[in-house]
Formats: structure tokens, sequence, C-alpha cells
């Protein structure tokens, strides 16, 4: 949706704006992935589909609308990736989408934390997350990391609420490549 | 009277201490590791699957313990009135059942491993994993973790056959060497 709007705003505007640099996040090559303890030991997993679009104005990220589908989630067991997409977990049947759509990003070199929104079962939490911006052959490629209450989010609920099994703390890890958008012509 | 070593013809109070606890948390063990394993994916599957592995690690130790203990005190030998086809299947079995105490919790620590579901001992201690995470592999090591404990449920039903046996019809003195009291009369 906002990669077409943007499609649109550059393809009708009078005169370009001040070129920005998009990409769009690659669909693979990358990885997202979790970690959270269960019963007191560090449990993992990953998500397979996620993309979204970040553009970059002067070498630094400006705008960034990523997502992941939670319905992806793989932690190797089929039975507990059943488990993640129910109602307790993602609920990925009527929140099929994860979303963060970044505000401010502050930079330092390659080291840079974006501020935004990060929005998990309609749920909203502005968040920091830090990440860094480097070129691998010419590709950027966007890694970082951020750390989150699942029960912010509702991630577990019911008797999964029970954090002394369940860890309240979920750390997310992000490597993606990016793609550059080529522009409408 | 009980003896901290082995005697010539009795388990010294130590091997019988390793035996009896060894033998009463292996019947827990089964128990907890069926019924976790009916129980359908939930809260109390993880709870109950937690501590059939924080016991199955500390049977592991105290099994590995008791070897050591026997390697030091050599048990004492069946008397030469039993027949030798009796002695020597008696000794197979008793091997097959220690190597079984050592390799079913083994086997589940690989499957654990495997399948990415690291241990906790008990909420104490971050066990580390025995190999990678793979599913495949969790799916292979589930199998042979079920088999050796099926067939290691078998031998106990056996051993426990065989010296109830003694205890009960044969009167011989040879399931009472495992005991603190030695069997009433007609010996």
């Amino acid at each position: 949706m906002r990669l077409r709007a943007l499609v649109a705003v550059v393809a009708f505007a009078p005169s370009p704006a001040p070129a920005d640099d998009c990409y769009a996040v690659r669909p693979s090559g990358g990885s997202v992935s979790f970690e959270v303890r269960q019963a007191g030991a560090p449990f993992r997993g990953a998500f397979r589909r996620f993309g979204g679009e970040i553009c970059l104005a002067q070498g630094q990220v400006e705008r960034i609308d990523v997502w992941l589908e939670p319905a992806s989630v793989d932690a190797g067991l089929p039975e507990i990736d059943a488990a993640l997409k129910e109602k307790e977990f993602f609920e990925t049947a009527r929140y099929p989408r994860i979303a963060f759509t970044g505000r401010s990003v502050e930079a330092r070199g390659e080291r840079q934390t974006a501020r935004g929104m990060l929005e998990i079962k309609g749920r909203r939490r502005d968040v920091q997350v830090a990440f860094r911006l480097r070129r691998d052959s010419g590709e950027p490629v966007v890694s970082g990391s951020l750390t989150l209450n699942r029960l912010d989010y509702g991630i577990g609920t019911g008797e999964w609420s029970d954090t002394k099994w369940l860890g309240t703390e979920v750390k997310v890890d992000f490597n993606v490549k990016l793609a550059a958008v080529k522009a409408p012509n | 009277m009980a003896y901290f070593r082995n005697l010539g013809e009795t388990y010294g109070i130590i091997a019988q201490a390793f035996h009896w606890l060894v033998a009463a948390l292996v019947l827990a063990q089964l128990g907890l590791g069926v019924y976790a394993a009916s129980l359908p994916v939930g809260l109390a599957r993880l709870q109950w699957l937690s501590r059939h592995k924080s016991l199955g690690l500390a049977i592991l130790v105290l099994v590995l313990l008791r070897l050591a203990w026997r390697a030091m005190n050599r048990p004492p030998l069946l008397p030469g009135s039993m027949p030798e086809w009796q002695r020597r299947a008696a000794a197979a079995m008793h091997r097959l059942l220690y190597l079984l105490l050592v390799l079913a919790p083994l086997a589940g620590w690989l499957y654990a491993s495997a399948a990415g579901l690291s241990v906790n001992w008990f909420g104490l201690i971050l066990m580390p994993d025995l190999i990678a995470k793979d599913p495949g592999l969790a799916d292979v090591f589930k199998q042979v973790h079920r088999a050796l404990v099926a067939l290691l449920a078998l031998l106990i039903a056996g051993h426990a056959g065989a010296a109830l046996r003694h205890a009960l019809w044969l009167r011989d003195g040879i399931a009472h060497r495992m005991l603190p009291w030695k069997p009433r009369a007609n010996r």
C-alpha cells in the first residue's frame, strides 16, 4: 500500500521530490529471528516472510516501513509453530501482519537508532530500534535488534502469561538485504 | 547388619541405596514421561516435560555415580548352586539395564537439544545442548528415546519378576542381597 502511494506521489509530482533513495526489503537472503526463555532456557525461532521499504537520503535512513507475517513463524517444531498462530499468541487469522513504522532516525556513523511505532495484534507501542546500515558488495544491509516485552502486545495470554515458564522478554534480531526500488519513468 | 561396601554375599548399603533410589526415580520418571507426552501443547506440557528432563538428568548423574561405585566395589558373586545359564543371564540383564539407564536419558537430552528445547535443570542450572538444533534429528532422537525407554521398561519388568521369583518362590536369598534384611528361614 505504502509502496503504491509512494509510486503515485513520485509519478505524479509536478517536479520530482528531492531524490529519495528507496529500497525494498529483499524477501530472501536475510533473517528475522527471535529468542525467548522457555522453562529457563533460551528458545529460538524465525519469521520467514517479511518485507517493507526503507528510504535513504544523504546516506541516512529517512523512512522505515517494514512488516513481517507472524504466520510464517518457524521454530523448528510444527506443533509449536501451530500454537504460536493461535489466539493466545499471534492470532494470525485476525492480525496477519506485524509492522514497524519509523518516525525518526538518529545516526552516528554506521550505528543508527530508529524511533517509531511497533504494532502487534492491534497493540501499538513506541519503540527504539538500534541498527546498522552498511553496504555488502554495494547492496545495503540493515541489521540490528530490539528487545520487547511480549505482554505489552498480548503475546502469550491466559496460562501463557506465566512469566516463570515463558519469559517476558523477547529479543528480536534482524539482518535484511535491501534492493533498490526502480524509479518509475 | 548392613555394610557400606559390598561383601562376598550381599550388597553394601551404598549400593543398595543407589539401587532403590534409582529404581524409585526411574519408575516416577516413566510415569512422568508418559503423562507429559500425552498432554497437548500447552503450559502443563511445558511444565511436566521440563520436570521430566530435569529428573532424567538427575537419574543420569546418579547412574554414573552408581557405576563408579560399582567399579570400585565388585558386586557379590552369584552362588555356584545357580545354573550357569541363569548366572550368565543375570549378568547380561544387569549390564543391559545399566547401559539403558545411561542411554535412555542421553537420547532424551539429545532429543531436547535437537528440538531446540534446552534444559534448565530444575530452574537452577542451564545445561548445555549436546547437539545443535535440527528438527530432522529431533524426530530421530525422539524415536530412539522412546524405543530405549520401552526396552528399559521391559527389562525392569523382567528384572523385578526374577527378583520376586527369588524372594517369594525360591527363597534363596538372592533378592535379599539388595535388601537390608535377611530372608526368613527355609533357605
